[in-house]
C-alpha cells in the first residue's frame, strides 16, 4: 500500500482515490512500481544493517548491557547520567575537540596550497598529482607505523633533524602533552590527497577569464586569489569543512594502531573510548549512549557548520 | 611483549560489527538448548596461522580417521575477534560448539548461559585434569566452574643479547639472579651515544603493560587483590618495591625504552639495541638477527616470591547446541588435549606443552629447543607460574586502573607511592560499584 500511496501522492491526486478500485492496478502498471521492486531488496538490506541498528543502539543505551549475559534491565537515563560524572569522558571530548579545531583547517589548508600549486602546466604534473592523492590509497596501518617510526623519540628521524637545528629533544607518542599532536599530524597527512582532489578539481571550474579580467583591472596575483579564487573554491571548502569535521569527531584507526588511547589517556578520544568501552569493558549500555551523545554533537557541529558556512559561501549559477 | 598482534579496523568496520551484532542480536530467537537430535560435524572456530594451522588440521583429520562418523568442521576466525563474533552468534541461536578464547575474557565468558559447564567432565577418568598447569587450570575456571579446557599456554621470562653482554664486559645472567642485578646490568648496556637501552617496556597502559608488573609484584611477595576478591591488595611494601624497581630503570638510569605502541621493541631487540626484554616464547621466532639467550625472571632477595613468572593461557570453551553435539565436542576436545596430541602439537609448533607430563619429557624440551633456541627455558618456566590474575568480571576495569599507574610513574608523572594509593582506592571503588 506504502506504493501505491507515495504514487497517488507522487501525482497529485486527492488522496480519497487511493481506496478505489483499480487504483492499485495502476500503481502496479505504473514505472513508479518497477522502480521500487528494482530498490526493495537495496532498501531491505540498508533498514537490516543501517537503521536497525541505529534503533537497537538506541534502546541499548537506556539498558545495563554486557552482551554476555541475558539480563538486560532497563536503567533509565543513567548511562547517559554516568557519562557527566565520568572524567574520562570530559578529556575524551577535549581531545576530541581539539583533535578537530587541528585537523580539519590543516588538512585543508595544506590541500588547498598543494592543489592550488599543482593547478598548472609544468612537467611531470601527473606524478605529483598521483604523489599527492596516493596517501589516500595507503592503508592507515602501514600510515601509522611509518609515523610511529618517524616520531620514535630515540631513533626517528624528526628528532634527527631537531637536533640538527637544535630544537631540544621530544618525546613525542610517549609524552601526555604531545601525543595528541602527532596524531594529528599523522591524519593530517593522510587526509590531504582527499582534499588536495577536492580542491583541485573545484579550481578547474574556475573560468580562466575572470582572473584575466582581474590582471587587466591591476589585481595582482595574491590579491587575484584573495578575491576570486577564494571565494569561487567556497563551496568545496564548505564540502570539505563538513566532511573532514564528521570524520575528525569519528577518530578511531590512527589511536587504535599507534597509541591505544594513552600514554595516560592523552590521545583517549570519543569513539576510541566507546570501542574500549564495548569491546574492552563489555558495558554496551554505556557505549551506545556515549555514540548517541556522538552523534548529537556531529548533528549539531554539521548544522552549525551549514548555516555559518551558508554566508560565506557562493554558488554559481 | 603483545601476544596477540592486533589487526588494523577501521570505525567503519567497527560501526559495521556492532551493527551487524546488534542486528542479529536483535532478530535471533536465544535457541540456546538447541535441537538433541540434530547430528552433523562440530563446528569450532579458531584462530590458528601457518604451522599451528597445518598442524591443527592434521589432528582433526586424525581424529576423523580415528572415529568413524564424527566430523569436524573448522573455521578460522581471528582471536581477537573471536569473542565478539561468538556474542553475535549465541543471540543468533548458532554458536559454534567449540570456540578459541582468550583466557583473559574467562570471567565475561562464563557469563554467558550457553557456555557448557565442563566441572564434571574433567573429572572423568583419564582426563588427568592436574596434569595442566596450575595457571591454566585457574584461567579455565571461574567461581569453581570449570568452563574450558587449556588451549595454549606461555609466560614471561628475560631474552637477552649475548653480544652486547659480552661487549659490556658482563656475565651472563644465572638462574638465581636478582632484579638488583637486572636493573645494575641493563644500566651498564645502556649507551645513549649509540641509543642503545638496557631493556624495555610496552606503555600503552593496557594489560600487555599490566601483566609484566604484575609478575613483578607477585615475585616481591605481593598480590593485586585480598583472597575474597573484594579489596585491593597491591598498595603494599611489595606493591612500591616492584613499581621502585620499573622507575628507576625508566626515570633514574633511563636505561629502559618506553614502547607507548606495543610495536617497536622486537624490531630494536632484533637490531641489537636493547639489552633485555621481558618477553614470552612468540618472540623468539622474530630475533632471527641476534644471539639471544634466555634466562627466567630475576628475583628479589628476602621475598617470599621467589621465582615467579605470569602466563596467559587460552581456553577451548563448548557452547550448547543440544546434547549431541556437546557430547561430541567433549570427545574431540579431551582427545585434542591429551598428552600425545598435546605432545605433536607442541613439537610441530613450538607452542609450549600445556600438559606437565608432556614438558617433563626430556626428549620433548630438547627437540623444541633444537627448533627454536632457548624455548626449553620457557617450558622449565612453566612450572614457575604459581598463581593467576583475578578471575572476576571487573578485571578489564582493573587492569585500565594499573595500567594508568605504572604508565605514571614510568613516565615520570607520579611517584610510586602516591599512585599506589590512588589506584588502590579506584580499585576498590570499581570492586564495589
Amino acid at each position: 500500500m506504502a506504493v501505491s500511496a507515495a504514487h497517488a501522492h507522487q501525482r497529485g491526486r486527492p488522496a480519497r482515490q487511493r481506496g478505489r478500485p483499480g487504483a492499485l492496478r495502476r500503481a502496479v502498471a505504473s514505472d513508479h512500481f518497477a522502480g521500487w521492486a528494482f530498490v526493495t531488496p537495496g532498501v531491505v538490506i540498508i533498514l537490516l544493517f543501517g537503521a536497525v541498528p541505529i534503533v537497537w543502539s538506541a534502546v541499548m543505551s537506556f539498558q545495563r548491557n554486557n552482551l554476555l549475559s541475558p539480563s538486560t534491565p532497563f536503567v533509565g537515563l543513567a548511562n547517559y547520567k554516568q557519562m557527566v560524572h565520568d572524567p574520562i569522558v570530559a578529556q575524551a571530548i577535549q581531545h576530541t575537540l581539539i583533535y578537530t579545531a587541528l585537523f580539519v583547517p590543516g588538512t585543508m589548508v595544506v590541500g588547498l596550497f598543494l592543489a592550488v600549486a599543482m593547478n598548472r602546466k609544468i612537467r611531470f604534473i601527473s606524478f605529483y598529482r598521483t604523489a599527492a592523492y596516493a596517501t589516500m590509497a595507503i592503508s592507515t596501518i602501514s600510515e601509522a607505523i611509518v609515523f610511529i617510526w618517524l616520531f620514535d623519540p630515540s631513533y626517528g628521524v624528526v628528532n634527527y633533524f631537531f637536533s640538527l637545528v637544535g630544537i631540544p629533544q621530544q618525546q613525542f607518542l610517549n609524552s601526555p602533552s604531545e601525543a595528541l599532536y602527532v596524531i594529528v599530524a599523522m591524519t593530517i597527512w593522510g587526509w590531504t590527497g582527499f582534499s588536495v582532489v577536492i580542491y583541485l578539481a573545484a579550481l578547474q571550474g574556475i573560468p580562466q577569464t575572470l582572473l584575466e579580467a582581474a590582471s587587466i583591472d591591476g589585481a595582482g596575483p595574491w590579491r587575484a586569489f584573495r578575491r576570486i579564487t577564494l571565494p569561487l573554491l567556497s563551496p568545496a571548502s564548505l564540502f570539505l569543512a563538513v566532511w573532514l569535521t564528521i570524520n575528525a569527531l569519528q577518530l578511531f584507526d590512527e589511536v587504535y594502531l599507534s597509541t591505544q588511547g594513552g600514554p595516560l589517556n592523552a590521545t583517549t578520544v570519543l569513539v576510541y573510548y566507546l570501542y574500549n568501552q564495548a569491546f574492552q569493558q563489555f558495558n554496551f549500555g554505556y557505549a551506545s549512549a556515549i555514540a548517541y551523545f556522538l552523534f548529537l554533537v556531529i548533528i549539531v557541529v554539521t548544522v552549525i557548520q551549514f548555516r555559518v558556512g551558508k554566508r560565506f559561501t557562493y554558488y554559481r549559477s | 611483549m603483545t601476544k596477540h598482534r592486533r589487526r588494523g579496523t577501521t570505525a567503519v568496520l567497527l560501526t559495521a560489527l556492532t551493527a551487524a551484532t546488534v542486528a542479529l542480536a536483535g532478530c535471533g530467537s536465544d535457541s540456546g538448548g538447541g535441537n538433541a537430535a540434530s547430528s552433523g560435524p562440530i563446528q569450532i572456530w579458531e584462530g590458528f596461522t601457518g604451522t599451528e594451522a597445518k598442524t591443527f588440521s592434521h589432528l582433526v583429520s586424525e581424529y576423523e580417521a580415528q572415529h568413524p562418523g564424527q566430523k569436524v568442521s573448522s573455521l578460522y576466525v581471528n582471536n581477537d575477534d573471536t569473542l565478539q563474533k561468538v556474542l553475535t552468534a549465541v543471540r543468533g541461536g548458532s554458536p559454534p560448539d567449540i570456540a578459541y578464547l582468550y583466557g583473559s575474557w574467562a570471567p565475561n565468558v562464563a557469563e554467558i548461559p550457553q557456555v557448557v559447564d565442563l566441572t564434571q567432565v574433567v573429572k572423568q577418568p583419564g582426563v588427568d585434569w592436574n596434569d595442566f598447569w596450575t595457571g591454566e587450570r585457574a584461567v579455565a575456571t571461574v567461581n569453581g566452574k570449570v568452563i574450558g579446557i587449556p588451549a595454549l599456554v606461555d609466560n614471561l621470562a628475560v631474552v637477552y643479547n649475548k653480544t652486547l653482554f659480552a661487549k659490556a664486559h658482563l656475565a651472563v645472567p644465572g638462574p638465581n639472579w636478582t632484579w638488583q642485578q637486572f636493573v645494575a646490568d641493563a644500566q651498564k648496556l645502556t649507551d645513549p651515544a649509540i641509543k642503545q637501552f638496557g631493556t624495555a617496556y610496552v606503555t600503552p597502559g593496557t594489560e600487555d603493560t599490566v601483566w609484566h608488573w604484575e609478575a613483578l609484584l607477585w615475585e616481591a611477595g605481593g598480590q593485586l587483590l585480598s583472597a575474597d576478591n573484594k579489596t585491593a591488595a597491591f598498595d603494599s611494601a611489595a606493591g612500591l618495591t616492584s613499581l621502585e624497581t620499573l622507575r628507576t630503570m625508566a626515570v633514574t638510569d633511563k636505561s629502559m625504552y618506553l614502547d607507548p605502541t606495543d610495536s617497536a621493541y622486537g624490531n630494536l631487540f632484533n637490531s641489537g639495541k636493547i639489552g633485555m626484554l621481558v618477553t614470552g616464547p612468540w618472540d623468539l621466532s622474530s630475533f632471527p638477527n641476534v644471539h639471544y639467550g634466555v634466562q627466567i625472571m630475576p628475583s628479589y632477595p628476602g621475598s617470599s616470591g621467589g621465582h615467579q613468572t605470569i602466563s596467559g593461557p587460552d581456553n577451548w570453551v563448548i557452547f550448547n547446541n543440544g546434547s549431541a553435539h556437546v557430547s561430541a565436542a567433549e570427545q574431540f576436545l579431551l582427545w585434542l588435549t591429551a598428552p600425545a596430541q598435546v605432545k605433536y602439537f607442541s613439537l610441530q609448533t613450538g607452542d609450549l606443552p600445556t600438559r606437565q607430563s608432556v614438558a617433563q619429557q626430556a626428549s620433548v624440551s630438547t627437540q623444541m629447543n633444537a627448533a627454536l633456541p632457548g624455548v626449553s627455558t620457557f617450558v622449565a618456566n612453566l612450572g614457575n607460574v604459581e598463581q593467576a590474575r583475578p578471575q572476576i568480571p571487573q578485571y578489564p576495569k582493573i587492569s585500565q586502573i594499573l595500567g594508568t599507574m605504572i604508565v605514571s610513574v614510568l613516565l615520570g608523572q607520579s611517584q610510586p607511592q602516591a599512585a599506589l594509593a590512588s589506584a588502590a582506592q579506584q580499585v576498590n571503588q570499581a570492586l564495589a560499584g
